[in-house]
């Protein structure tokens, strides 16, 4: 039997032709509202364990920060519709459980080291609404990842232009326990470098998509591994001297490597050389460990880490990483419930060692699932890098999720003894702004490359006709 | 690119599994840890949250409790019987702990591993945790009678009582005392005001001179140089008649050694029985018979009866000490208890304890038992026998020479005979002991004693510093206490 060509069938407008995933913003919303029911819980569960009653401020606090979440929410429906559902929510869980931590730390704030009033809850809920603020402004701006490439060298200039500057100004603004990484307005303090460290993953990530193909030539070969042409070498030093001058000029260990590690990172997505990995972590070592024999305060670090408990560490330098340690122990598994344990007692604990106060009344199982949210904000945007197809935001996206990575590392690990306690800001959680409304933007940027991954194709606008399979008998 | 991104992904991955790790390892097992290490506030802070158990003494007297506070702890303690009890007790402060309070802490606390498992079943019944409730075994008769006549002497010194069958302690007294109701105050200030103030006292009360402090034995050591001139020569009868000379030219020397003021001793023919000796307390007969014996051999029966060893019981016991001399002259005063022979009035009490018992020294203990909130057993002390220093013979002549120091018309306490004690026979040593830079201080004072004679129930011994005469300052202590103890068993 011959088949003959068969006329074609009627297309019926409902039915696309290509599956297509679904924007998924019910989800989000179901999501959202998990998120918000446990925060109205961890909010009531301080107010009953440090007062016998709901706290006072509660229906204002949560509606607060209801509506902004919303807010956000539906700006994603309207700007990416296609974004990753989980990204917002999981945000929103790890801001609203650092709102209810710095109103639990408020609540006694008169015995912290660096006693915190009572309004510290609205402004953090302030910052909050800020950094969404910015979550918007960057859906609503940035349509396309691809513009941002247009700014590679400009987003370059000004990431290092604000990480310089705090060590260009007198520390009399700028100098905040021994790393000068604030610029002081009044009552008002800023942290440019969370910026700068935005500004140079975009810069980074144009810098590397045009020059991956010169970067990936390989040169000499040295046991085995592909060494990268002399000549190639200028960008990473560059970026290494950077880091060096930070550790340096800012005692900034923390940051220092959080930028390292991500050009390293992106450096290795854009070329898929390993030499350049090795290149990168030895560069960062060999400085890490000369600096510290050079400069005090960096050998400082290491011996705290290494000797916590030895001679008068435990009552000087070793002090605050000991408390935090001796914190999350009197957690142990269950922890002392929000508002049971004694948080107060490790130095700057609504800063840097945040996660410490958590392990306590969180114990073992809130700290775990802590990390697990962290774990899947950044597995949702590695996703995001795999699946979009333009390179400049598979490394946009793949090099800000690792930086987000690498900055938990460093000070999940450095409050637990892991690595060297290093100060940098806890993503989300930390009481301050800039941290907050950085980790915002950098959220945007990864609900901006998956809406990218996930948006289906234009459909055809105009039916051209099906291609007819004719069978030869 | 992907998969560089999907190695990328591969390293955040095991960054994670390391920081989960970690914090397992952190608040899963090194939590015990930490919990002991020093500035732990929150740990040492933890204890004031939970009801701490009492201390009991054995017949039911509460000396140390915890009650509901109203201010930033939950629970105040408090001891009702203040510095009758200190050395006991010891003190719970926010920073440290002594005594009972220390050395049973992690029981009274509730933090000890035999109470994790009743902890665990409280949490779920909804019990409020409690620590454990310690028992000591001073009978409280004793011990008040014992800090009443140290205070009504006023001078510092020390007096421990044993059951001599047991062991067990019966009284445990030092003056001048502390109140530990001060050093338990929540109030920072307030406790560091307190506690400087007794750390700088001249009088030290915070020194417990039952256990941590030493003194000279004096003549009280004869009752040592005598079980090892029994023992090393058993022919040896407490009639047997020894050189008693009114001066003793030291070997080597020119030092002449008399008795206390000069005098004969026995009936002045230079020659006594052993047991007028031992009650007129003839330091020339007991220098001859060290110096015979040799101080490898009172060395050796020193440390029978529990010298030159550490003890705790459980409160830690400071060493008494017997050190060979270099020369036979010194070993002349080693056997009468000068030199650098040092007792804790424990050590005394022990001395007599060993001969009550028939040559049997039964480790001294101070915990009764411990008991959980739900009155279940937790610890339970069953006497043991520490060393067996003479033989039941030779633990009979001594302590017929020790009755003679109280019963004899020549012994040196024959002030509380029977006769005078309302029938009760005491057995005793007194001592005498020259104190300070060329004997220049005033002469502590000691006894070691046991009764009743016949069927010995208590070991008293007791050291006064700068006393005087031990049957004049020492005795008098002891005889107190005996008396209380014995009216309290319904005996005399």
């Amino acid at each position: 039997m011959s088949s003959v060509t068969a006329p074609s069938p009627a297309v019926e407008p409902e039915q696309p032709l290509i599956p297509v995933t679904r924007g998924r913003r019910r989800t989000e919303l179901i999501m959202l509202v998990f998120v918000f029911g446990l925060v109205a819980f961890a909010f009531a569960n301080v107010g009953f364990s440090l007062s016998g009653k709901l706290p006072s401020g509660l229906a204002g606090y949560l509606a607060a920060f209801i509506v902004i979440v919303l807010a956000g929410h539906l700006a994603v429906r309207r700007f990416a519709p296609w974004a990753d559902p989980l990204l917002l929510p999981l945000a929103a869980l790890l801001n609203g459980l650092g709102i209810v931590m710095t109103y639990r730390l408020a609540a006694q704030g008169n015995l912290l080291t660096a006693p915190l009033s009572r309004s510290a809850t609205i402004i953090q809920i302030a910052y909050t609404a800020i950094g969404l603020g910015c979550f918007v402004a960057v859906l609503a701006l940035i349509r396309e990842p691809r513009v941002l490439q247009r700014y590679t060298y400009t987003l370059g200039a000004a990431g290092i232009f604000l990480i310089a500057l705090p060590a260009l100004l007198p520390s009399s603004i700028s100098g905040v326990a021994g790393a000068k990484i604030q610029i002081r307005l009044g009552t008002f303090t800023l942290q440019p470098e969370e910026f700068a460290k935005l500004a140079l993953a975009v810069s980074f990530a144009g810098y590397l998509v045009a020059k991956r193909d010169v970067l990936a030539l390989a040169g000499r070969r040295v046991l085995g591994i592909d060494l990268p042409r002399a000549r190639d070498l200028g960008p990473i030093l560059v970026i290494w001297a950077v880091s060096l001058l930070l550790l340096v000029f800012e005692s900034d260990v923390g940051t220092s490597a959080v930028f390292m590690g991500l050009f390293v990172a992106m450096l290795y997505i854009a070329t898929s050389r390993t030499s350049w990995l090795l290149l990168g972590f030895i560069m960062f070592v060999a400085g890490a460990f000369a600096a510290s024999k050079l400069f005090g305060h960096v050998g400082e670090r290491f011996n705290i880490w290494l000797h916590p408990f030895a001679g008068s560490n435990p009552s000087h330098n070793a002090y605050q990483l000991i408390q935090g340690l001796y914190g999350m122990a009197s957690g142990g598994l269950l922890g002392k419930g929000l508002g049971g344990g004694q948080p107060y007692i490790t130095p700057l604990v609504q800063n840097d060692l945040v996660l410490t106060a958590f392990g306590e009344e969180l114990g073992l199982a809130g700290l775990m699932a802590i990390l697990l949210v962290y774990g899947l904000l950044v597995e949702r945007g590695l996703r995001a890098a795999m699946s979009v197809k333009d390179p400049f935001s598979k490394l946009l996206a793949g090099g800000l999720s690792f930086m987000l990575a690498l900055q938990v590392f460093v000070i999940v690990g450095g409050v637990t003894r892991l690595i060297p306690l290093t100060g940098i800001t806890t993503p989300f959680l930390s009481q301050g702004g800039s941290s907050l409304v950085a980790s915002w933007m950098l959220v945007a940027v990864l609900a901006r490359v998956s809406d990218t991954a996930r948006r289906p194709p234009p459909r055809p606008i105009q039916e051209e006709g099906l291609t007819q399979v004719v069978t030869l008998k | 690119m992907n998969r560089a991104l999907r190695r990328i992904s591969i390293a955040v991955l095991v960054m994670f599994v390391l920081l989960l790790i970690n914090v397992n390892y952190l608040q899963g097992f090194a939590p015990a840890s930490l919990a002991t290490k020093p500035n732990n506030a929150r740990a040492f802070e933890a204890q004031f949250q939970y009801q701490r158990g009492n201390i009991v003494t054995v017949d039911g007297v509460t000396i140390a409790e915890s009650t509901p506070s109203h201010d930033i702890y939950k629970y105040q303690r408090s001891y009702p019987h203040g510095p009758v009890y200190a050395p006991v007790t010891g003190y719970d402060t926010l920073y440290s702990q002594t005594g009972i309070e220390a050395a049973k802490n992690s029981l009274l606390s509730g933090n000890d591993s035999s109470l994790a498992v009743r902890n665990v079943v409280d949490l779920l019944t909804g019990k409020k945790r409690r620590g454990a409730n310690v028992t000591v075994t001073i009978n409280s008769a004793a011990q008040t009678a014992a800090y009443n006549a140290l205070a009504a002497l006023g001078k510092p010194g020390g007096v421990v009582a044993l059951n001599p069958k047991t062991g067990a302690v019966l009284a445990l007294a030092s003056y001048p005392s502390y109140d530990p109701n001060l050093l338990a105050s929540h109030d920072g200030t307030k406790l560091i005001a307190s506690d400087k103030a007794l750390l700088n006292d001249p009088a030290n009360p915070l020194l417990n001179r039952a256990i941590q402090a030493t003194f000279p034995p004096g003549s009280t050591f004869k009752v040592v140089t005598g079980s090892a001139q029994f023992t090393q020569h058993p022919g040896t009868t407490v009639n047997t008649s020894f050189a008693s000379p009114t001066q003793l030219t030291l070997p080597q020397t020119s030092h002449v050694l008399t008795n206390d003021q000069g005098e004969a001793c026995g009936n002045g023919s230079g020659q006594a029985p052993l047991i007028t000796a031992f009650a007129q307390s003839c330091d020339t007969t007991f220098a001859k018979i060290g110096m015979d014996l040799g101080a490898p051999a009172l060395n050796a029966m020193a440390g029978k009866f529990g010298m030159n060893a550490a003890l705790a019981i459980p409160l830690s016991v400071a060493k008494s000490n017997y050190t060979i001399p270099a020369s036979l002259a010194l070993t002349a005063y080693s056997a009468i208890g000068q030199f650098d022979d040092t007792v804790t009035p424990l050590q005394e009490a022990m001395f007599a304890a060993a001969i009550a018992n028939g040559g049997t020294l039964q480790k001294p203990y101070l915990v009764q038992n411990v008991t959980a909130s739900d009155l279940s057993t937790v610890q339970n002390t069953s006497p043991s026998m520490l060393s067996q220093p003479v033989s039941s013979s030779v633990a009979a002549q001594v302590g017929q020479m020790m009755r003679a120091v109280v019963q004899d018309p020549n012994g040196t306490a024959f002030a509380f005979n029977a006769q005078n004690e309302g029938g009760l026979v005491i057995a005793g040593k007194t001592g005498t002991a020259q104190n300070g830079v060329h004997n220049t201080g005033l002469n502590d004072a000691a006894f070691t004693s046991f009764a009743p004679y016949a069927n010995p129930e208590i070991a008293v011994g007791v050291i006064i510093q700068g006393g005087g005469y031990g049957a004049t300052a020492a005795a008098p202590i002891a005889v107190q206490v005996i008396k209380a103890y014995l009216a309290s068993l319904g005996q005399h």
